[in-house]
């Protein structure tokens, strides 16, 4: 499989109309908004819940911003308020397991992943919540820093500390060395 | 700057790095279904249990919540509950949601509270950035967006400030406080003695002591025991044993607390426990620990990666104490 090319930011329409148009009904808008922020949804719910859970849970909390749109003040602040509620979700659904039987990480399935890649994925979520989140972001959904900041609110230079910092731990856990260093 | 591509993906000035390119190819494999969700006529559907379970928490029927007026005041936040009309809750108004009630309040522009079955909150204040709550009994889960200490909740023994997170909050009858915080982080502080809870962390707060010392929630039973005999039932040399034996590098945040709650004498124990997990950063020392000064142990906080002091120290004393 090929590297997967970083998505680049379109700037025709702003959060504000879309969640505005969202707001008012329409399907269009909402799914703008959808493929603009699936990948940050995405990697969050990925950093905290099981990844078995993780599609069902996206569309949980795309479902969930439908239906709490009217109570969106700022339309602007939409990535933000979003970064809340999938955070929420993957809060409800340990909250949720607990009460129930949660299934362990390697329950059989028909996904097949390979074990390389299952590592470095469970390596990445073995690290400090603020550098899971921007570099599954990055690495998995294909998000530019520049992208990771506009869509999630934080400053672009949080983000590149995070981003840094994170693979640098990421690099030791994985017994990886920076090419800057070779 | 060394390493772009990890920042752009070789789009401007990086090189790119086979080891970060190796792992784009591995975890692409996870990457999102990006199909968007059929949305169901009215926003329900039937179609998977899920969605089902969903439907079901937004149609949650709003029976047993009501507003009890006991003054009134322009400024407000606005209670929705599904079946119902909307309402306001104006400053001075006590909010409570009976055996089955359940309300969603819009905390002016910045949050979103949920207030669970059995609570009863009183609005103390609203303006555009500041607002101010108590919780006398029940449990919320609250979001909120703003800047930090733009949102504070009392409780009988100590005031939840928000530091642009989103946690729940339980305030049992006898008005002991529990805090889970889900994202970012909250202070806890009564009379000068603060605690910082980060998302992941778990933190009590009684009546006759003030907020006690936060926790990560998955610790173990021994420790969260030991941990509440410390802070609660003067545990001591005990429990504080416990707590430096059995702490991890995850615990660190708990063993900074301690350094200025522990006894006198207590100190250089916990000091070295602490740097045996994560090391103070150059420019803190032990005798500067030792003796408690300020910079130095917010510096080795901010060395835990956990959330920065300044956002605290910054807003600290901008808000004035609740009246209660």
């Amino acid at each position: 499989m090929a590297a997967s090319p970083v998505v680049s930011i379109s700037q025709d329409e702003d959060d504000t109309e879309l969640a505005r148009a969202a707001r008012q009904g329409s399907r269009a808008a909402f799914g703008r908004l959808y493929d603009r922020y699936v990948g940050m949804v995405h990697g969050i719910l990925l950093a905290r819940v099981p990844r078995s859970e993780v599609d069902d849970l996206v569309q949980e909390v795309f479902l969930a911003a439908l239906g709490r749109l009217s109570g969106l003040r700022d339309d602007g602040a939409f990535g933000g308020w979003l970064v809340t509620i999938a955070r929420n979700r993957a809060h409800d659904y340990h909250r949720r397991a607990r009460e129930w039987t949660e299934l362990p990480e390697d329950v059989p399935s028909r996904e097949r992943y390979s074990p390389e890649a299952l590592a470095a994925l469970e390596a990445i979520r073995r690290l400090p919540e603020a550098y899971r989140e921007p570099l599954l972001m990055r690495l998995v959904e294909g998000m530019s820093g520049d992208e990771i900041a506009a869509r999630t609110g934080l400053t672009p230079a949080s983000v590149r500390v995070n981003l840094h910092r994170g693979m640098k731990q990421l690099r030791q856990k994985l017994d990886l060395r920076d090419a800057h260093e070779k | 700057m060394k390493n772009d591509y990890l920042w752009d993906g070789g789009d401007a000035t990086g090189a790119p790095d086979p080891e970060i390119q190796r792992l784009e190819r591995l975890l692409g494999e996870f990457r999102a279904n990006r199909t968007a969700p059929e949305l169901p006529a009215g926003y329900r559907s039937a179609s998977s249990r899920r969605w089902g379970a969903i439907a079901a928490s937004i149609a949650v029927a709003a029976a047993g919540v009501w507003l009890v007026a006991s003054g009134s005041a322009p400024e407000g936040w606005q209670v929705d509950r599904s079946g119902s009309r909307t309402s306001r809750l104006a400053v001075g108004e006590t909010l409570e949601t009976g055996a089955d009630g359940h309300a969603t309040v819009n905390v002016g522009e910045i949050g979103v509270i949920e207030v669970e079955p059995n609570s009863r909150l009183r609005l103390i204040r609203a303006r555009k950035n500041e607002h101010r709550m108590a919780l006398d009994h029940g449990l919320i889960h609250a979001t909120i967006w703003a800047p930090p200490r733009s949102f504070v909740v009392d409780m009988p023994s100590a005031a939840a400030v928000d530091l642009g997170c989103s946690y729940t909050l339980e305030v049992s009858d006898d008005g002991a406080g529990l805090i889970s915080v889900i994202s970012g982080w909250v202070g806890f502080e009564r009379n000068g003695r603060e605690s910082f809870i980060p998302a992941g962390a778990l933190c009590r707060t009684r009546p006759d002591a003030g907020p006690g010392t936060p926790y990560r929630e998955d610790a173990s039973p021994s420790f969260r025991q030991a941990l509440a005999d410390f802070d609660f039932a003067h545990g001591g040399d005990a429990a504080l044993a416990i707590l430096l034996t059995e702490a991890k590098r995850d615990d660190a945040f708990t063993l900074w607390h301690l350094l200025t709650r522990c006894e006198q004498g207590q100190e250089p124990r916990v000091y070295d426990a602490l740097a045996a997990l994560a090391p103070p950063p150059p420019g803190v020392s032990r005798e500067g620990i030792l003796r408690a000064d300020p910079q130095m142990l917010d510096r080795w906080w901010d060395e835990l990666g956990l959330g920065d002091t300044s956002w605290w120290r910054l807003f600290e004393g901008k808000w004035p104490a609740s009246s209660r």
